[in-house]
């Protein structure tokens, strides 16, 4: 079996990876004295490293192990989901940039709320990143605890530890300016690992990109059907939720969205999501080779691949396990290395936008109502990452057996069909108002946990029923409609004194937004 | 707040507004319009998009993926270059210095 005993590259270079970090949270904690500074790193973050740090985000282990193993099983469909990634990220830059980083101060509620109600608008901003957040972090502890103990050959339950111990230390004690560094360092290996990778499968072919994906072609079980469309997906409303959740979920997802406020102003915003946008761009086009080189070089060796056709232990293993049949050993533990440092780099981003949520918006914001001393609201912050950061470790240890993808597709689903909706209306639609909003929430809220349960991916492979009572499994195109659909009739219909409020402030909201906070 | 509204009625504020809407939302909708096209016609063009190109092993949806991201690429590069720029300009010196 590959990968059963340490790899000592594999230990260095993280271990290396790690020191760093920890002296960079040194270092950062002895920044950190406010909470713009603990949120937002003071909002001094360069463009240059806010777009590395926002790649980091969102090239995840997930894009990096599961989209390569999504194209070993699926083939060309895949791009469905590459694709997605980089559209999604260019439609934050051309609507959202200016206008997020122009009214917003630490987390997204702000943005929200700046001129509706800000109280309920907080509790539902809190709620809906919560949802995101908490199954997120679980995923990536889950997935990181078992690559861990595939790779390093330590127990699932210390790899969990040692990711959630870290992470928790760079967040409690470095906040948003440690988070931010060892997110670009990651970014930085991440990058240069993948390009290597490319590079040496690319070498097995004598850099002929035809031969690649006719081997591919060749060795593949289902041939030839891995290089036209429909592999995994055949139906228009699936395809079409899987658009909606990646174009409307990323730019609902408060980790991203908290970036924004890290840079000094809105030109600098552009400027890290442009630069965002090429990473990822670049990073998605090698990540297709990588897939399909993937299926070229493993499909049929025992060693790697069972008589199914499956690959062996943990499912998203193929890029790992390329690195291994172009790169030798060495090679090996540095991408398994990267991709361990990868995952410790986003968990800490997602807990960082998890604490704020609870601290910033809840505590200090509704629970206090702002009458709160910036020396208090940092403690409370740091109380609440600790808190947070062990309840993660617990429930990453008790739902060891848990679906990752499952737990993937409810953060992406509860992006898109909850905060997006109430951001997307907030910035652009003049007669939301604060029933409206809170309405809309709640029922993109409801309708994609209802319809995620009742989904194949639950109703069938969770719970063991025979066929799913709902069909699809992405509720995107349902929810989001669901959430837009309300938010806007009960806008229409409300007239509240509240309501008028709402709208009145609306061509103020424009100009700031516009032109920036004077 | 009265400077506000009074910024709201001025005709070059209405105007960069127009024009950065213009870009904002032709830039965005052509994109995801693209990209749902492409996810809508891996279905019902399963066929047109599964001949290779140029006679080599690799397929359209292959090609067209990734001319898609070349060009949201390209395009947010536009956006940064000339948009944000040129369209803060009367507005806004700090950004016009860059």
């Amino acid at each position: 079996m590959i990968g059963s005993g340490p790899n000592i590259t594999a230990i260095l270079i993280f271990v290396a990876f790690v020191s760093a970090s920890l002296a960079i949270t040194w270092w950062a904690a002895k920044r950190t004295h406010s909470t713009g500074e603990f949120y937002t790193a003071g909002s001094k973050i360069t463009g240059m490293q806010n777009g590395f740090a926002l790649a980091g985000d969102f090239m995840s282990a997930a894009s990096f192990l599961g989209v390569t193993g999504l194209i070993f099983i699926g083939g060309s469909d895949a791009l469905l989901f590459v694709v997605g990634v980089v559209v999604s990220w260019a439609f934050i830059l051309f609507a959202f940039a200016d206008r997020m980083r122009n009214l917003g101060r630490y987390t997204f509620a702000d943005v929200v709320s700046y001129r509706l109600q800000p109280e309920r608008l907080r509790v539902m901003a809190a709620a809906g990143t919560l949802t995101v957040a908490i199954p997120y972090l679980i995923a990536q502890m889950v997935g990181a605890g078992s690559l861990i103990e595939t790779l390093f050959g330590l127990p699932y339950f210390v790899a969990v530890l040692i990711v959630g111990g870290l992470m928790t230390i760079y967040v409690a004690f470095g906040g948003m300016l440690a988070t931010t560094w060892v997110q670009v360092i990651k970014a930085v290996l991440l990058l240069a690992g993948a390009t290597a990778l490319f590079l040496l499968a690319m070498a097995q072919f004598g850099f002929n990109f035809d031969a690649l994906f006719a081997r591919a072609a060749e060795v593949h079980p289902r041939g030839d059907l891995i290089l036209r469309p429909g592999g995994l997906y055949n139906d228009p409303i699936s395809v079409v939720s899987i658009a909606l959740a990646f174009v409307c979920g990323t730019a609902g997802l408060p980790h991203v969205l908290m970036r924004f406020f890290t840079v000094p102003d809105a030109a600098q915003a552009r400027r890290s999501i442009g630069y965002a946008v090429v990473f990822i761009g670049y990073f998605q086009a090698l990540i297709v080779v990588v897939g399909f080189a993937a299926i070229a070089l493993l499909a049929g060796q025992t060693e790697y691949v069972d008589e199914s056709g499956r690959i062996a232990g943990a499912a998203n293993m193929v890029s790992v396990y390329l690195a291994r049949v172009v790169g030798g050993e060495i090679f090996y533990g540095l991408i398994a290395a990267v991709a361990f440092a990868t995952i410790l780099a986003v968990v800490a981003g997602i807990l960082l936008s998890a604490s704020a949520a609870v601290a910033h918006d809840l505590y200090a914001k509704v629970i206090r109502r702002g009458e709160i001393s910036d020396q208090a609201e940092m403690t409370v912050s740091r109380i609440v990452t600790v808190v947070l950061g062990v309840m993660t470790i617990g429930l990453s240890l008790w739902f060891r057996n848990i679906n990752v993808g499952v737990l993937a597709t409810i953060a992406l689903a509860v992006a898109a069909s909850v905060n997006f909706p109430t951001i997307f209306l907030a910035l652009f639609w003049k007669n939301l108002t604060t029933r409206g909003a809170v309405a809309g929430g709640v029922t993109g809220l409801v309708v994609v946990v209802v319809l995620i349960v009742l989904s194949p991916t639950v109703w069938v492979n969770a719970f063991g029923n025979q066929v799913a009572i709902f069909p699809y499994s992405y509720p995107t195109l349902f929810s989001v409609s669901a959430a837009f659909l309300v938010t806007i009739v009960v806008s229409l219909a409300d007239r509240s004194d509240r309501a008028s409020t709402d709208r009145a402030a609306y061509g103020a909201q424009v100009v700031r937004c516009e032109l920036g906070p004077e | 707040m009265g400077n506000e509204s009074e910024i709201l009625r001025d005709p070059e504020f209405q105007k960069m507004l127009a024009r950065r809407s213009r870009w904002r939302w032709g830039l965005s909708g052509s994109l995801i319009g693209l990209y749902l096209a492409y996810c809508l016609a891996g279905i019902y063009f399963a066929d047109a998009f599964a001949r290779p190109v140029f006679g080599s092993s690799i397929t359209w949806v292959i090609a067209l993926g990734y001319l898609i991201v070349a060009l949201a690429v390209f395009l947010s590069i536009l956006y940064i270059r000339v948009v944000g720029r040129l369209l803060e300009v009367p507005f806004d010196d700090r950004d016009a210095s860059q």
